[in-house]
């Protein structure tokens, strides 16, 4: 083995687990396949609301091979987890299968345990069920819906109404104004990786495998949920294929299947379908924006109202935080920000990647592009002409915005000054109308309590146990760069091990707050590990050296830390699985990511088929903590966007309640062809301020903006603006004045 | 009546990743589960189960195949070629592995594996000419991670290399 010596050769700095994904050796939780496993299939409710009349499991249990069929009949005794959102765990408060009561279409009605999936997934389309069906509500339109203000009915102070100056009187002064609604429809994640796992006792020990970004709320929720103690649930999850919010609490099923594992004394394996994965976990609401914007005749924003409702269930209340970001920006001195819950019918909703951010910073950023336009303005010089230093919200600085340096970057990456500003004015040579948007983007960064555990060996190697989840972000990447950097050491020779209940407390992996935290928390290991071998606070370690000389072979180093001003009691809330952040003010400061997005759009002049050959994105994200996983990260924040503005919506029934388009068939998300050209760059400046090592957020700013600057785009290509998402073939038709296609 | 029906249950003779095998399987299973969930070959994964999304790619004799819509009895007499049986013996990658790792196509590794095999059939069909071909005959495996300008990196790399 080589020695893992300082200064050899360049830091490698490819993904480090990419060769077990690569080669089929990574193991996800449903990969699995212990002895004696069972198969489970859930059966799920048919009406859109109501109670459950009658229920005849027989002809399900009568199915060779089948073990248990577990109904609220049976008696779970499970308590709720509570909602992730509202001093709970789960993905929602309200747990299936424990009464009659349906509160949507596609509450699980029975869990089927079988000796095999076929045998399964046969009894469970035999589980019969009768209801009495009550009226329910699905869309923001629907009678029925109940309005709640947000402070009105949770009163904390960031989710507060926001009134700097006044708005109200700036706007109505405004020479320029525009006012308008920008309606979004719910999308579901569809990380690729099913939802699902596998689940079995070791003597009072309950095992979760399962693929999450929250394995610390599966073990306190689940213990809560069962009546046992948290020291007896262990939650593994090396790899998880793909989260992207939806994977960040506990989801309805564990219980249930640790309920099946235990009566039958067997393993227990769930893959919930795809199709009911869109009635069985969270989602992003619909939301709707009514936005009013005034300016100056010299192109200076006076004045923003931002009025945001959107959906959530009977039984929660998701939070709602989209004016925090668009009141940030731009330097707009009278700022008003309203938000309102639409309760329906629905499972909870919940995060998906930038949950306010992308759905907020479309309608806002969509409105600054008309503004502009109605000013007579260059949408580009138009943003540069209102940035600010200081936060609007709190007139403190920000810790850093580079958000000019993208702006003026990307232009001219992109080529933006040969850009006709006049819509409808530039043509491709096979007659495509060809559009230039651009649109900015903004995220709060976010930090949490996190913990490292360092051991280092004789043989040159280090072992890291963190708290942190690896949901393809590359956290890992950024892990086994900080230490190999720090220490002079090759990355092959740094192990880590993370979404791990067993090595370290495991808070939520979320809001982009995850490498921040856990790079804040190696950080004071190393220096921690330093000190224990006796080396220089910095430069590199011949680590084999090093821990020889001490005579041992290992020597270890744990650190936890937590975020600018955080106490001991986030700690704690932190050890307890619940959610514990600080950010994005701080004492002194506001700390965000900023990226601006350049894209161009070619729209087929009969089909009306938008296409999108090309997007360059920059982004301030402080210090690039590793940059090639950094590169994707934003690439695929660029591809979301794509979706969200051009394909993706949840189409709800109004007539029977739950998802119509629940496949990945009718639920178009981008695919290869789709996607063009994408150029990232980073501004790639630490942010001390805020962060040891001056990291601040990615995974979800580089969405944030994207599907506002396409639709920026299409207004360009063709004249027309549209305000609802997604923006479709027969919306650009309809938009040209060409006769509707006759069928 | 479910209960009474009849259980359809068959030999399976097949070879996996050059192994033999000899399973008896349900007329009803598909090549996917069977291999998932009987053989421990892993892999191949599972987004979907209806054919959208590609994830559960193999080869079938050397044609790619989405395996949760192939009958495990299809399999019958095939050689079944997974991700595991790309490498060689001593673990040695195939260049489109090595180009996927250099050019960072993937990020959370789900939909890998089903890549992989796809853009060895994409290269072995000579679908791999420029950018947009690849692109088109790689969108049957969707990424959620959105790692398609990696992928279409790597499979041409892998094409340049071959001289197509
Ligand atoms: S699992 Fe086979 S195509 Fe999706
Ligand atoms: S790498 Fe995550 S779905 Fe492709």
């Amino acid at each position: 083995m080589s020695s893992p010596h300082a200064d050899v050769q360049p830091v490698d700095t490819r993904r480090v687990d990419a060769r077990e994904k690569v080669t089929g050796a990574a193991v996800y939780a449903t990969d699995l396949h212990p002895d004696q496993l069972a198969h489970a299939v859930l059966a799920t409710a048919t009406v859109g609301r109501g109670r459950i009349t009658g229920l005849d499991t027989a002809a399900a249990e009568a199915v060779p091979g089948v073990l248990l069929v577990l109904t609220h009949l049976d008696h779970l005794d499970l308590q709720s987890p509570g909602f992730v959102m509202g001093g709970g765990y789960g993905v929602q408060s309200l747990q299936p299968l424990l009464d009659e009561h349906i509160a949507y279409r596609g509450q699980a009605v029975a869990l089927v345990v079988a000796e095999t999936l076929i045998a399964a997934t046969q009894a469970a389309k035999l589980v019969r069920a009768d209801y009495e069906p009550e009226p329910f509500a699905v869309t923001l339109d629907s009678p029925g819906v109940e309005r709640l203000s947000q402070p009105a009915v949770i009163p904390l102070p960031f989710l507060a109404d926001l009134d700097v100056g006044d708005a109200e009187s700036a706007y109505a002064a405004a020479p320029v104004q525009i006012d308008a609604v920008y309606d979004q429809p719910a999308q579901h994640q569809n990380p690729m990786e099913l939802i699902g796992a596998t689940v079995w006792w070791r003597g009072d020990t309950v095992v979760v495998h399962e693929g999450t970004q929250n394995a610390s709320a599966i073990r306190h929720g689940l213990a809560r949920q069962l009546g046992i103690d948290p020291a007896n649930v262990e939650v593994v999850s090396p790899y998880t294929g793909g989260g992207f919010g939806q994977k960040n609490s506990l989801q309805i099923h564990i219980a249930p299947l640790a309920v099946a594992a235990r009566r039958l004394g067997r393993p227990v394996k769930l893959v919930v379908s795809r199709t009911q994965l869109f009635h069985h976990t969270s989602f992003r609401p619909a939301s709707r924006h009514r936005i009013r914007l005034g300016a100056d005749e010299h192109g200076r924003m006076l004045a923003a109202l931002h009025d945001v409702e959107h959906q959530t269930s009977r039984f929660d209340l998701f939070p709602m935080m989209y004016t925090e970001t668009t009141a940030r920006l731009y330097g707009i001195g009278d700022f008003r920000g309203r938000q309102t819950f639409a309760r329906m019918d629905t499972q909870s909703p919940g995060f998906m990647r930038a949950p306010f951010e992308h759905p907020g910073v479309f309608a806002f950023e969509s409105a600054v592009d008309e503004l502009a336009y109605a000013a007579q303005r260059d949408p580009l010089e138009f943003r540069l002409a209102n940035d600010t230093t200081a936060d609007p919200v709190t007139g403190e600085p920000f810790s850093s915005r580079h958000l000019a340096q993208c702006l003026r970057r990307g232009a001219k990456l992109f080529g933006w000054s040969a850009r006709q500003w006049q819509p409808a004015s530039m043509r491709a040579d096979d007659g495509s109308l060809v559009g230039w948007g651009v649109a900015a983007g903004a995220y709060p960064a976010s930090i949490v309590p996190s913990a490292a555990h360092l051991v280092a060996s004789a043989d040159g190697r280090i072992r890291v146990g963190v708290d942190g989840h690896e949901m393809g972000q590359g956290i890992r990447s950024a892990i086994a760069l900080l230490v190999a950097e720090n220490l002079g050491l090759d990355v092959r020779h740094v192990e880590i091990t993370v979404g791990d209940t067993r090595v370290a407390t495991q808070h939520l992996t979320a809001g982009s707050w995850g490498t921040a935290s856990t790079l804040g928390a190696v950080h004071a290991a190393l220096r921690e590990l330093r000190k224990q071998l006796g080396a220089d606070v910095s430069g590199p370690v011949d680590l084999a050296a090093a821990v020889g000389a001490t005579g041992r072979e290992h020597v270890e180093s744990r650190a936890e830390t937590l975020g600018p001003g955080q106490t001991e009691q986030d700690a704690e809330r932190a050890r307890q699985g619940l959610v514990a952040l600080a950010g994005p003010e701080f004492t002194g400061y506001s700390t965000f990511s900023w990226i601006a997005h350049f894209v161009e759009v070619r729209v087929e002049p009969t089909t009306c088929r938008i296409r999108v050959p090309r997007v360059v994105s920059v982004a301030d994200c402080g210090r690039v903590a590793s940059p090639v996983t950094a590169a994707s990260q934003v690439r695929g924040g660029i591809v979301w966007g794509i979706g969200a503005c051009l394909r993706e919506a949840g189409e709800v029934d109004p007539r029977y309640g739950g998802w119509l388009n629940a496949s990945l068939e009718e639920y178009p998300v981008p695919v290869n062809a789709d996607i063009g050209t994408l150029d990232v760059d980073f501004i790639g400046e630490p942010d001390l301020r805020f962060h040891p090592v001056g990291v601040k957020g990615l995974g979800e700013v580089s969405m944030v903006g994207v599907a506002a600057a396409v639709a920026n785009a299409v207004y360009h290509a063709t004249g027309v603006r549209h305000r609802r998402l997604p923006i479709r073939i027969e919306d650009v038709l309809a938009g040209t004045g060409l006769p509707e296609p006759r069928l | 009546m479910a209960a009474t029906e009849p259980v359809y249950e068959v030999e399976l003779s097949c070879a996996v990743n050059g192994e033999p095998v000899h399973v008896r399987v349900d007329t009803r299973e598909s090549l996917l589960d069977l291999l998932r969930e009987r053989l421990g070959v892993t892999g191949a994964k599972k987004g979907c189960d209806h054919g959208q999304c590609g994830a559960c790619t193999v080869h079938l004799d050397g044609r790619r195949v989405v395996s949760c819509l192939t009958p495990a009895v299809q399999a019958a007499g095939a050689d079944v070629t997974t991700v595991e049986g790309v490498a060689g013996p001593d673990g040695e990658l195939h260049p489109l592995q090595q180009a996927f790792i250099d050019h960072d196509a993937l990020q959370c590794g789900y939909c890998t594996p089903g890549q992989i095999m796809s853009g060895l059939a994409c290269l072995a069909e000579g679908h791999a000419g420029d950018d947009d071909e690849v692109r088109e005959y790689m969108s049957g495996n969707l990424c959620r991670c959105g790692a398609y300008a990696g992928i279409v990196a790597a499979v041409r790399a892998v094409a340049e290399q071959q001289g197509r």
